[in-house]
């Protein structure tokens, strides 16, 4: 049995001492007072577990004990104890939020149970908010990182939309997760148990694309020397991931809406109909509404994809994730490359931080990669990290003028090591103009 | 008779309790704890403990007088009764001890409550010999354990005292080597138990 802490209040020496030792010799840690008030004064200072208190004590009444107590800290568990007079008011005292009463003198084991069934569903209760807390801090969703409120929300929406069937379309820039986010969203499925098959739109060649996906008899055509199973019969009872399908021929698209609306295809060259149950999962990069405005993608393939639709936000817009990721890929890639570099400096971390990461997370994760791989102690350092090749070194086209002015003022101060004066005349601006633009883009001296 | 302080676990029969109950105590008393055991009765009757209201006896009454009876040479006493124990707030109690005290009591009233028909006096004999390792066990600070096998474990019913073992677990075989080590600066050492 677990230990609990437990105050006795009643205003009887022998009651309270029998009741002491008893709880004592069962292993939890008792304290004792006479008084109400004196128990509510304790209670300023310590925290219980559970409170025996007795209902018919000299000065302040246990009943009243119970409600002060519970307004103050209602997760503590109050025990009435009464004597045989007194049940009517220990009924009271439930409906007050008292946990249970006991008669006295009561069974030994009456009250060892008790104390056990109070501990247990305390325990229960510290689980769910511990549980709930989890989830709520949590930086990790499967495969994914982040605790920005961005990635949050992604998480929450993943949660939500994975239990329901329903087709789902992913947005978001390359490098952005959006892979990682179906296999999340087919995890956390009922289909968790079935098979992910992934299909590169962008990647096969249009002509194999038809064969890729239904497949093919035998004979079919000249090198089908067998029969083939397309990825859409590989998914069956799983998830059907179609990356980039903006890439996706008009040809093919509407082949795709028709096995999307009823789940029925043939093989190429075969001539009985197939039927097979997936959930379609869909990625891109592109803008699906311009393509349709363009004429290159089917408005009613659109509709049928995008039922849910998830954006995975780029890493600029969740730039908080960006320690907390590259720690993560510092520890995976030097386990992979066993080198022992366990630190990113300071200095490496703030340029890091300046940086826009175009190509997102997947360019952070190569980025540390590579500067694992060329480090040359255990900390890495700014020089180590491909981004301040010269040609990183050229803003990026489509940053605001205030990015530009930021990462601008950055550079001045470094290289001046934060000589302000200097700087400040430099970038032909007075100091306490310096000083402003410093606090309003939050621009840190790296240690 | 050595006269060291704490040197001896005194057992002190209280009326006309079983006197076939006390080597076997004794015995394991000795084999657990280390010390050697010495019999004495220190109290005649118990009237001052009886409580007429609940016609019982007040076991932490009875403890709080042997503790001031008991010589310097007993490092504990344990009491032996056959009449019917409580404590206020409880109905009964099959025995009390002073936690980490010196002394502690058991009542052999309550013990002989459903016991099987076969064998009956060696079960019953079992169960006061653990119940007296029990309550001593109390004395040297030992608390209830969880483990149901060990003799410190709180039964609920005769039937879990039957099928606790006769011997402490190892954690509180660890815990009571620990209070052994520390009563032996201030008193007599033990004879340590082995468990090879």
């Amino acid at each position: 049995m677990q230990s609990a802490k437990i105050l006795i209040v009643d205003d009887e020496l022998i009651m309270r001492e029998s009741l002491a030792g008893w709880l004592e010799r069962d292993g939890h840690e008792v304290e004792k007072t006479a008084s109400g008030e004196e128990a509510l004064e304790i209670l300023k200072e310590s925290r219980f577990d559970i409170l025996l208190v007795d209902i018919k004590m000299e000065g302040m009444s246990g009943l009243d004990v119970l409600k002060q107590v519970k307004e103050t800290d209602p997760d503590v568990e109050i025990v009435m104890i009464t004597a045989y007079g007194s049940i009517a008011t220990a009924i009271e005292a439930m409906r007050n939020g008292a946990y249970d009463y006991l008669l006295k003198p009561f069974e030994p084991d009456e009250l060892g149970i008790l104390i056990e069934k109070i501990i247990e569903h305390q325990a229960q209760i510290r689980e769910n908010i511990f549980l709930r807390q989890q989830y709520k801090d949590r930086t990790r969703f499967e495969s994914m990182i982040g605790q920005s409120r961005a990635m949050q929300e992604v998480f929450d929406l993943i949660g939500d939309i994975a239990p329901v069937d329903s087709t789902v379309l992913i947005t978001g820039e390359t490098g952005t997760g959006k892979e990682l986010a179906a296999k999340a969203i087919h995890t956390n499925s009922p289909r968790s148990d079935g098979p992910f098959v992934s299909v590169n739109c962008g990647g096969i060649p249009e002509h194999l694309m038809e064969s890729e996906l239904f497949g093919h008899q035998k004979g079919a055509f000249t090198d089908a020397k067998t029969t083939k199973k397309g990825r859409l019969e590989l998914a069956h009872g799983g998830t059907l991931f179609l990356d980039e399908i903006g890439e996706i021929s008009m040809r093919m698209q509407i082949d795709l809406l028709r096995v999307l609306e009823d789940h029925i295809f043939y093989r190429v060259g075969g001539t009985q109909p197939i039927e097979m149950d997936f959930r379609v999962v869909a990625a891109t990069n592109k803008n699906l509404e311009e393509a349709i405005k363009e004429g290159t993608f089917r408005e009613d393939l659109y509709y049928r994809l995008n039922v849910i639709s998830l954006r995975m936000p780029s890493l600029s817009e969740r730039k908080e994730d960006i320690p907390l990721l590259a720690e993560h890929f510092l520890h995976r890639f030097s386990q992979e490359t066993n080198k022992a570099v366990d630190l990113i400096s300071r200095e490496t971390m703030d340029e890091m931080m300046l940086y826009e990461w175009p190509g997102n997370v997947r360019e952070l994760e190569n980025a540390i990669e590579r500067a694992v791989v060329v480090s040359k102690g255990r900390k890495l350092i700014p020089e180590d990290l491909p981004i301040f090749r010269p040609e990183y070194l050229t803003p990026p086209l489509d940053n605001t003028l205030l990015e530009v002015e930021k990462a601008h003022v950055s550079r001045i101060l470094k290289e001046n090591q934060w000589n302000v004066a200097k700087s400040a005349k430099i970038l032909g601006i007075d100091r306490s103009t310096l000083y402003n633009k410093i606090k309003r883009h939050n621009i840190r001296k790296a240690s | 008779m050595n006269s060291l302080p704490g040197h001896t676990i005194l057992i002190s029969p209280i009326g006309d309790s079983e006197s076939e109950l006390y080597s076997p105590i004794s015995r394991e008393v000795s084999r657990i704890y280390g010390y050697p055991t010495e019999l004495m009765p220190l109290l005649q009757d118990l009237d001052f403990a009886f409580d007429a209201g609940r016609n019982q006896y007040y076991s932490t009454m009875i403890l709080e007088t042997l503790a001031i009876k008991a010589p310097s040479r007993a490092l504990k006493t344990l009491a032996i009764t056959h009449v019917d124990l409580f404590i206020p707030v409880l109905t009964h109690v099959y025995g009390e001890a002073q936690l980490g005290g010196k002394t502690c009591i058991i009542s052999i009233y309550r013990l002989n409550e459903g016991l099987p028909a076969i064998d009956p006096q060696k079960v019953f004999l079992q169960r006061v010999v653990k119940e007296a390792i029990h309550e001593l066990g109390h004395t040297f600070n030992l608390r209830h354990c969880p483990d149901h096998t060990c003799l410190m474990h709180y039964c609920r019913s005769e039937r879990d005292v039957d099928q606790k073992s006769d011997d402490l677990c190892r954690h509180c075989k660890v815990l009571l080597e620990d209070e052994l080590k520390k009563g032996q600066r201030g008193s007599h050492p033990p004879a340590l138990r082995s468990d090879s």
